[in-house]
This record gives C-alpha cells, sequence and structure tokens, in this order.
C-alpha cells in the first residue's frame, strides 16, 4: 500500500464493473485502481469472478456497465464529445493492448514456430521492426527468462514451465508498461512453477506493474505489494499481504485461507 | 427472355415429380439395404489374416471406389447383356449403386471394426465363445452403433447418385424433371424443385435416422 | 477381347483424358479459393451467415447433375450463355466450394481459441492472425479431407458427359457407338479414372506426411 499516492492517477482504474454470462453475473460492480510498479495479487476461490476481471482489464472481455481505464484513456471503448461511452473499433482496441501484456494458464505458444519466431512474430508483425532487430530484442527476453539456448527448438519439446517462461518473453518482448498473469503455474507440474515464478520476481524487482490471478500464496506474500481476496464476483478484502494472511478481518477470507492450509499442508 | 418464376407450373408438375421422387427413394432404399450385405462380406473378407479373401477384397472395394458412378452404370447396363443377362434399366441401377455402396460401406465397415478395443474379442474367446458368434453378439452390434451415423451420410449420397440412373432411362426424379421441361421449356421452376426435392428427402432421413437412433439405443451415444 | 480396335482412337481417348484433367485441375482450384472465401466472409461478416448457409446446404444436398442442367439448361433464360465445357467448369466449382468451405470451417475451429487469444493480446492483425497462425495449423489437418474432395470432384466430372463435353466418359461414349465395341472401351474407360484417382490418393498421402513432420500437434501437451 506504499504506493498508493494520490496525485498520481493509477495506471489501471476499474470503476463499478459488471459483466454477465447469459443470465450469471459473474462481477458485481468492481471497484479497484492499480498504481506504477505495483504488483498486486488477486486470490478467492474458483468462479469469484478473478479471471473474468483480469481479462477484462485488456478487453478480452467486454462488460456492460462500468469502465476499465488504462493510463487514463478508456479501453475497449471511445469517450465520445458529449461525454457518452462507444464501443471501440477493433482496430483501437487491438492497438490499446500494446501497453499491456499477457501471460495465460496454458501459455498458448503457437506450435508450429520455434522459440524465437513466437518471442518476434508480434514485433514484426505489429511494431513492423526489421528481422534483425526483432531477433535481437527476441534473444534478449528469451536470456532474461533463462532460455537463451532454446531459441531453435519448438515448444512440444519444452517442459511446461519452458514454455510458459517463453510465453512471458514473448510478452515482454513488446515493452508493455503492464503485465497481466492468469493463474500462470496452475498448469504446471509443482517443480516446474520454481523457474516461472522466479522470472515473475525479478520482473517484480525491476518495477513492472503486475497483476497476477494465482494460487500460489507464498509467492502472494513475498512478492505482492497488494493481495485482493475475491468472492463470488465482488472483492471482499484488501490489503498489504501480511497482513491480510495472518490477520484476515473478513470470515469469508479467513475461512477460504484456512481451506487452502489445510489443503497445502495435508 | 422468359417471364418471372411460373409458379404455377411447380404445382402442376408436382405429383409427377413426387412419382419421380418415389422411385428415387426405393432405388436409394435398395442400394443401401443391398451395399450393406455386399459391405460386411466385403469387409470381413478383407480384415480376414487370409491372404486369399483380404486381397480380392481389397481390389474390389479399390476398383469400385475408384471408378465414377456413371462409368460403372454403363458398364453394368451395356455389359450384361453381353454375357447374356438382360436385366431392367432399374435393376441395373440399383445393381451398380448397390456395389459402389458395398465398396463404401465396406471401408466404413473396417473403420468400425478397427476401433473396437481387441480386448472385448480376447474376453470373448478366453470364455470359449466360438468366432463366429463373436462375431455376431459382440462385434457387429457394435460396430453397427458406431457407423450409424456413417450410414445416414452413405443413404443421403445414394439419393443424390441416384440422379445418374437418368442417363441409362430409369424414370426417377432427375428424369421426370427432364421429361417435364421438353414439355413445358421452364427448366429453371423444374430443376430448382427438384434440387429442392432432394434436399427434403436428405433432411428427413437425417430426422428420421436420428430419431431412430434415440428410440434404439436408449439415447445412449457411443463415444468416439 | 480385342483392344485393337482402339489403337485408331488413341487421340480421342488422351483428347478425352486431356480435357478431364484440365477441367478438374480448374474446378478444384476455382472452388478452393471460393470455398475458402466463403467460409472467410461466413466468419468474418454476420449478415453473410445465413446466405453462406443456404448456399453451402443447396450445393452439397442437391445432385451435381441438377447443378448442371440449372446452369446450363437454365442459365441462358437469364442471359448465361455457357459453352459445355465452362457451364461444367462453373458447376463443378460452385459445388466444390460448398464442400471445400464446410472443410475450411472444421479446419479453423481446430485451431485452439487460446493462440488466437495470445496473438490479440500482443496486437497482432485479424489478417496476420490468418496467414501466420491459422492457415498453417489448419493445412495438416485439412489436406486429408481436401484431397478425399478433390477426388469425389474427379469422378464427378463424368457427369459432364451428359452435356456433351467432350471429356473421358463422353469420348468413350462416341467410340461405343463408332465401333460398336462396348467391353473394350468401358474397360479402358474405368481403368484411366481408376488410375487418376489413385494417382491423386497417393499424391495426397505423400503430402500429409511431409505436412506431419513440420507441425506439431498442439492438442496433448498443452491447449
Amino acid at each position: 500500500m506504499s504506493l498508493a499516492r494520490t496525485n498520481i492517477p493509477p495506471v489501471i482504474n476499474i470503476t463499478n464493473l459488471h459483466k454477465r454470462f447469459g443470465n450469471l453475473e459473474v462481477l458485481k460492480g468492481i471497484d479497484l485502481d492499480i498504481y506504477q510498479s505495483e504488483v498486486v495479487c488477486l486470490i478467492g476461490p474458483s468462479g469469484s469472478g478473478k479471471s473474468t476481471l483480469l481479462r477484462c482489464i485488456n478487453f478480452l472481455e467486454s462488460y456492460e456497465q462500468g469502465l476499465v481505464k488504462i493510463n487514463e484513456e478508456p479501453m475497449g471503448f471511445v469517450e465520445m464529445y458529449d461525454g457518452t461511452l462507444r464501443k471501440a473499433p477493433a482496430a483501437r482496441v487491438l492497438e490499446s493492448r500494446r501497453d499491456l501484456g499477457m501471460v495465460f494458464q496454458h501459455f498458448n505458444l503457437w506450435p508450429h514456430m520455434n522459440v524465437l519466431e513466437n518471442v518476434t512474430e508480434a514485433l514484426r508483425s505489429v511494431k513492423l521492426r526489421p528481422r534483425d532487430k526483432a531477433e535481437a530484442k527476441g534473444k534478449a527476453m528469451l536470456e532474461k527468462v533463462g532460455l537463451g539456448d532454446k531459441l531453435d527448438s519448438y515448444p512440444a519439446n519444452l517442459s511446461g514451465g519452458q514454455q510458459q517462461r517463453v510465453a512471458i518473453a514473448r510478452a515482454l518482448a513488446m515493452d508493455p508498461s503492464i503485465m497481466l498473469f492468469d493463474e500462470p503455474t496452475s498448469a504446471l507440474d509443482p517443480e516446474l512453477v520454481g523457474d516461472v515464478l522466479a522470472v515473475m520476481r525479478s520482473l517484480a524487482a525491476e518495477g513492472m506493474t503486475m497483476v497476477i490471478v494465482t494460487h500460489e500464496m507464498g509467492f502472494a506474500m513475498d512478492v505482492a505489494d497488494r493481495v485482493v481476496f475475491m468472492e463470488d464476483g465482488k472483492i471482499v478484502e484488501q490489503g498489504d499481504p501480511k497482513t491480510l494472511f495472518n490477520a484476515p478481518k473478513s470470515p469469508r477470507l479467513a475461512a477460504f485461507l484456512s481451506s487452502w492450509n489445510r489443503r497445502t499442508n495435508s | 427472355m422468359s417471364s418471372a418464376f411460373e409458379f404455377e407450373v411447380v404445382l402442376t408438375s408436382l405429383p409427377t415429380l413426387l412419382k419421380g421422387a418415389g422411385v428415387t427413394l426405393g432405388i436409394s432404399m435398395a442400394s443401401i439395404a443391398l451395399g450393406l450385405v455386399v459391405g460386411m462380406l466385403v469387409c470381413l473378407c478383407r480384415i480376414s489374416d487370409r491372404k486369399l479373401l483380404s486381397w480380392p477384397a481389397a481390389v474390389f472395394i479399390s476398383a469400385l471406389r475408384g471408378i465414377p458412378i456413371l462409368v460403372l452404370l454403363l458398364i453394368v447396363f451395356y455389359m450384361l447383356p453381353l454375357v447374356g443377362i438382360g436385366i431392367p434399366p432399374i435393376m441395373a441401377a440399383i445393381l451398380s449403386m448397390s456395389l459402389n455402396s458395398g465398396a463404401f460401406q465396406a471401408e466404413i465397415y473396417r473403420g468400425g471394426f478397427l476401433s473396437i478395443p481387441r480386448g472385448q474379442a480376447e474376453a470373448a474367446r478366453a470364455l470359449g465363445m466360438s468366432e463366429s458368434r463373436i462375431l455376431w453378439r459382440i462385434l457387429i452390434p457394435q460396430v453397427m452403433n458406431k457407423v450409424a451415423p456413417s450410414l445416414t451420410n452413405e443413404l443421403i449420397m445414394l439419393l443424390k447418385n441416384s440422379s445418374l440412373a437418368s442417363s441409362i432411362t430409369v424414370v426417377e426424379l432427375l428424369r421426370t424433371s427432364q421429361q417435364i421441361v421438353s414439355n413445358t421449356y421452364r427448366p429453371t421452376e423444374l430443376y430448382l424443385t427438384a434440387a429442392l426435392l432432394y434436399i427434403l428427402m436428405s433432411i428427413a432421413i437425417s430426422v428420421v435416422s436420428d430419431t431412430a437412433r434415440r428410440k434404439f439405443y436408449h439415447g445412449g451415444r457411443v463415444t468416439a | 477381347m480385342n483392344f485393337s480396335v482402339l489403337e485408331a482412337y488413341q487421340g480421342a481417348i488422351l483428347g478425352g483424358l486431356g480435357t478431364t484433367i484440365y477441367i478438374c485441375a480448374l474446378s478444384i482450384a476455382l472452388g478452393l479459393v471460393l470455398g475458402l472465401a466463403i467460409e472467410l466472409v461466413r466468419q468474418e461478416l454476420p449478415w453473410m451467415r445465413m446466405p453462406c448457409r443456404i448456399y453451402v446446404e443447396f450445393f452439397r444436398g442437391s445432385p451435381i447433375l441438377i447443378q448442371i442442367f440449372l446452369i446450363y439448361y437454365a442459365g441462358p433464360h437469364f442471359g448465361l450463355l455457357l459453352s459445355p465445357v465452362t457451364a461444367g467448369v462453373v458447376g463443378l466449382s460452385l459445388y466444390g466450394a460448398a464442400y471445400y468451405a464446410e472443410i475450411f470451417r472444421s479446419g479453423f475451429e481446430a485451431v485452439p481459441k487460446g493462440q488466437i487469444e495470445a496473438a490479440e493480446c500482443l496486437g497482432i492483425s485479424p489478417s496476420r492472425v490468418l496467414w501466420r497462425i491459422k492457415l498453417p495449423q489448419m493445412t495438416a489437418l485439412v489436406l486429408p479431407p481436401l484431397v478425399n474432395q478433390s477426388i469425389i470432384l474427379i469422378k464427378d466430372s463424368a457427369v459432364l458427359s451428359v452435356i456433351t463435353v467432350p471429356e473421358l466418359t463422353k469420348q468413350t461414349s462416341k467410340i461405343i457407338n463408332e465401333t460398336f465395341t462396348i467391353a473394350e472401351p468401358l474397360l479402358v474407360l474405368a481403368l484411366l479414372y481408376w488410375a487418376l484417382v489413385e494417382g491423386l490418393s497417393r499424391l495426397g498421402r505423400f503430402l500429409e506426411t511431409r505436412m506431419n513432420r513440420h507441425i506439431t500437434s498442439s492438442a496433448g501437451r498443452t491447449s
């Protein structure tokens, strides 16, 4: 919470977000501000809406009510002269996403391209970098995540942890100012989780703004500046991890944490 | 330059067209039934361990799938009389289409047999069941259930292919519409109506087949 | 059986074979382009979904011969005066395109949505996503059905003989009428089609194995 400066606007500003899937309301009025260089972990039981919230931030999901602003610009919508909002054209949405990097639970690497090609594809087609510059940047990012020796490998030949690190490098190559992580380690075998968390740790240390949906409480405890507990489409409690985990104020958070402890200790 | 779409022609020719459609359905049904017998027999030969059976079966399948139905129709229609067998055109049509369908069905059944885990036959053998009993009581029932959708498709294909019988003078739907066109000079109306009748028959076959499956197999879908 | 009769008609047979190959090659090429276009239009333009669906259902649900008759005999009533060969190519192309469109549709659906999302998050444009991510992965998957459908098209091309296109079947009919032999021409006819079909099947299998070496299946390991 040391970063809640009132004079500098938040890089992500979410007001009164409501989202439904058919008849089911998944987000019931979310208000959240995230500041530069903050690491925010979203935790909660499944169905709480945390992944949906993350996907609304970069407009992978649209929403019915409320607004997401990235660096003070509305995301997915265009503000009209009279103050009303209209859905932004697809090209505009694509452009606004450049500042946001996303890492998915199932990596979503492109299997027919090798590691370097995966990382440089967006650089070449979106930012129109020439091949040598793109490859240089790609190599640098892959070095950064510890896979500098796997440039020619194909995703099928890599472990889950390696694939996820390539996915992180791919997102970083576009120089985003904000990184979104949707359960980045949930699909990994336990022994591979550590490598990915290490990369995320170093990113945080460098001052990257990160929003992470995760079940890794240990990681949240160590690295997060703020933990947000969601249940049933609402933010129930948020605060710095030590206070939250050791002295939860709401009974639902306490229940969630105790069931979590039981599961990990058994 | 012709005038606007004449619905009158369609209405007056509908009864005749429906008669033709009946012939079409009849040919198709007869062909798929005969094709089933041919197909199953050929398939059993094909998957047999005896080269004497599997090799000719493979040749049969390859030959009959590799030539156009029209050519097969011509061969049956024109060559059978040469060896002294004179059959009416409609029989020639049914014979050709049964042979053609049999070859395709043989492959469909082969796929079905291959998809049944070996363990089932082995368990039956271990219990002392005879090979033919295993075949008829365990393998074939499952195969037929699995291939039911493919058979529906095959029937629909036969329905469309039956239109080729028109070229050996069988008066099915296409030939009927040709005859009406030569009297009324309205090809658009008639051929479109005939096309729609074919489409309707295909839809009807799909619907009937789906309901039949659901009734006979208690709604249980066979996985994979 | 006396096959020497056919020697005199070699030219006619080869001419018919050439016409068949020419018509089929052209129809397959046009059909593939049209089929892909129809599927892409169906995906991108919501208001085109119904028209595309109607097109596909019509051309897949009715016999090819009726479609050819509509183009060749009903066409002139609308000012469409096509030669038999042109009508044949148009008919086969439209017919093939309907089947190809459905094959492309399954292909597109098989590409894992997550990969498309990842591309969208990186800001990659839809056309680039199509070229670099969707199509390369679809190719291995759609190639066998596309080859199968093309083989069916080649066999169906025999119906063009009914509207007097001088392709293989029509030429053979002429030979039958002129020489009064039946068995020899028909057997040669059957053999030639069989060879064409078998040849294309082998080519298809060869291409399939080559493609599978490069494309790794994305299903199984991760999503």
